[in-house]
């Protein structure tokens, strides 16, 4: 995949002088979880700066604040310390309401394990977050099956999850994560309850949306194909970011990438 | 950049779509959920009309023995009503023994039950009126073979010989308790009312008591189970559904709109299993109590009022308890951070 030489030396900048725009930043987060008596520190001072239009992959083995990253910049909690700005805005000054408001319209998430509402359509698993959004319904009917075509399930807007394949649920997934067209897509693990080629044919379609919509991907991921495809990998340890690379800086065949 | 808004508040009409399209699709566990509605609140159906029944049955018993015993006493008297007539002197209300007497008589085949009021020409209660043939009180004894004063009242003056001269027997009877011993020379007031001993009047006080501790006891215990087995059931179907709160808060769901869901549902499964389980419940006792005591009696005793009485209650109860049981744990969930939410696993 070419890789656009702005962004390319924008890897190896400082983020001051960064020329794309700082979509998401996360500065010195802390999270401390509270599990009975004792106090489990989920991120330790964790700073990264997301640009707008990359795709940035978060490695790290399980436990080591993956998720929790992940949640703290989508917004879906808040940190114990440090700072989170989405598209500038502190979201920790933000209410219930906006915060809402928020994941309604900035960022769009995909999960490991689909989290589609079984009990509705494709169709109105995707029209859904654009009701939230207070789009009207034919509106909503015509935008939705627009994108479901894009993410190739036309043929199945009026199928319930159930009756889909995970393949065809992730798409599913993905295409009401577009709902109502955000900046930020987040992926949670998007492959991991995927077979190979289902999974292949998910990462072609998050990398074909990254082209042609310019959305920002995050996503978590264990899966070698996903790390190959984006434009920065960062390793969490222990709540921490211990390394930030380009995945053709990397040997993917002696496994040290793990 | 887009400056952050607030975010729309949606309608109820749009969140009773989504609830009654959920209800369609999760048919069966909506059932489910529903079942244990319908069996909290049947059980406190059949405990309550239970005790409505058991004090209906008591009741028309002690009417049943009553009547039965003055009819005896009749008998003995002035011999069968077959093919008499009766005259009736009515002195003030009457109760349901009275009433249920002149039916009585009239289904023994007594020719006629001449009926008149002693304070002039009122007409016969409407319980007893079709059986009787109103006229005045110096027209009431004549060819009867009995005359019996009936009501709560004090005897009235009367010219008793005339009366009695004009009757085929001089058989006076006075079915609530008279001062009276006599009303003409050598014609005794028959007195047909039992008079209860101290000692029965103080056991019978007592086994009221007794009962209305029982009762209350049992519509206790039965509002704990009913609580319980409602709110156990909604508890479960939230709980495994928290996921799909976390899910909605993702795709940008208000608490409030999560909430509205959630109490439209609850209330809508409460009112269809409160409405079940009354019904359920009421067949119930009718059933039992009719296979204890038979069921013209059971059917006899039941008053409408009171069974429609406890059917509110228990629609509120149902009702009540659902939406309680659902809500909290709903908004319990709405207020958790999205990613904790959907990490739930039940």
């Amino acid at each position: 995949m070419a890789i656009d030489p702005v962004k390319f030396d924008a890897l190896f900048r400082k983020a001051e002088e960064q020329q794309a725009p700082c979509i998401i930043r996360a500065v010195e987060v802390e999270k401390v979880y509270r599990m009975g008596n004792e106090e489990v520190r989920a991120l330790q001072g964790a700073t990264v700066d997301i640009y707008k239009g990359e795709y940035l992959s978060i490695m790290g083995p399980s436990g080591s604040g993956k998720t929790t990253l992940f949640n703290m910049i989508g917004g879906l909690g808040k940190p114990t310390s440090g700072k989170v700005y989405i598209d500038q805005v502190d979201i920790a000054q933000l209410d219930y309401n906006e915060l809402a408001w928020l994941r309604c319209r900035k960022v769009g998430y995909i999960f490991q394990t689909y989290n589609l509402i079984q009990v509705m359509t494709c169709l109105e698993n995707v029209t859904l977050p654009m009701a939230f959004a207070g789009m009207d319904a034919e509106d909503a009917r015509d935008k939705a099956i627009a994108i479901l075509q894009l993410v190739g399930l036309g043929e199945r807007i009026l199928h319930k999850p159930g009756e889909l394949s995970g393949g065809q649920q992730q798409r599913c997934a993905i295409a009401r994560a577009l709902a109502n067209s955000p900046d930020i897509i987040l992926a949670d693990e998007p492959t991991a309850n995927l077979d190979t080629h289902t999974g292949e044919e998910i990462i072609e379609l998050m990398s074909r949306l990254k082209e042609e919509l310019g959305v920002t991907i995050v996503s978590a991921t264990h899966d070698l194909k996903m790390l190959k495809r984006s434009d920065r990998i960062l390793w969490i340890e222990d709540g921490r970011i211990v390394r930030m690379a380009h995945p053709s800086e990397i040997d993917f065949s002696v496994g040290d990438f793990d | 950049m887009e400056a952050i808004k607030e975010q729309v508040r949606l309608p109820f009409s749009v969140a009773f779509e989504v609830v009654m399209q959920g209800i369609r699709i999760r048919f069966g566990r909506s059932l489910v959920t529903a079942t244990g509605v319908v069996l909290g609140i049947a059980f406190l159906m059949s405990i309550l009309s239970g005790q409505v029944i058991r004090q209906g049955v008591s009741h028309e018993a002690q009417v049943r023995t009553e009547t039965k015993r003055m009819l005896s006493f009749l008998t003995a008297e002035m011999g069968p009503p077959k093919d008499q007539v009766i005259g009736v002197i009515q002195i003030g209300p009457l109760n349901e023994t009275e009433t249920r007497l002149v039916r009585t008589l009239k289904d023994r085949g007594a020719k006629a039950i001449n009926w008149a009021a002693a304070s002039g020409q009122a007409a016969a209660p409407p319980e007893v009126a079709r059986l009787v043939t109103t006229t005045s009180v110096d027209k009431v004894a004549a060819g009867a073979a009995g005359l019996l004063i009936m009501g709560q009242g004090n005897l009235p003056q009367l010219d008793w010989p005339a009366l009695l001269a004009s009757s085929e027997q001089a058989t006076v009877g006075a079915t609530q308790k008279q001062a009276a011993t006599e009303v003409a020379p050598g014609v005794p007031l028959v007195s047909l009312a039992r008079e209860l001993k101290p000692e029965e009047v103080e056991a019978q006080a007592l086994e009221q008591k007794r009962t209305a501790f029982r009762n209350l006891w049992m519509t206790i215990i039965s509002l704990v189970v009913t609580f319980i087995c409602i709110s156990n059931s909604l508890l479960m179907s939230v709980t495994e559904r928290f996921k799909e709160i976390g899910t909605m808060k993702c795709l940008g769901a208000l608490s409030s709109f999560v909430r509205k869901l959630f109490l439209i549902e609850s209330s809508l499964i409460g009112l269809v299993g409160a409405v079940a389980g009354a019904i359920v419940g009421l067949a119930f006792a009718i059933i039992g109590y009719g296979l204890t005591f038979g069921f013209p009696l059971v059917l006899s005793s039941l008053r409408l009022g009171t069974i429609m009485f406890y059917f509110l209650p228990c629609l509120a109860a149902g009702v009540g308890l659902s939406v309680m049981a659902a809500l909290y744990p709903a908004s319990f969930a709405a207020r958790m951070v999205p990613g904790t939410a959907l990490r739930t696993n039940i």
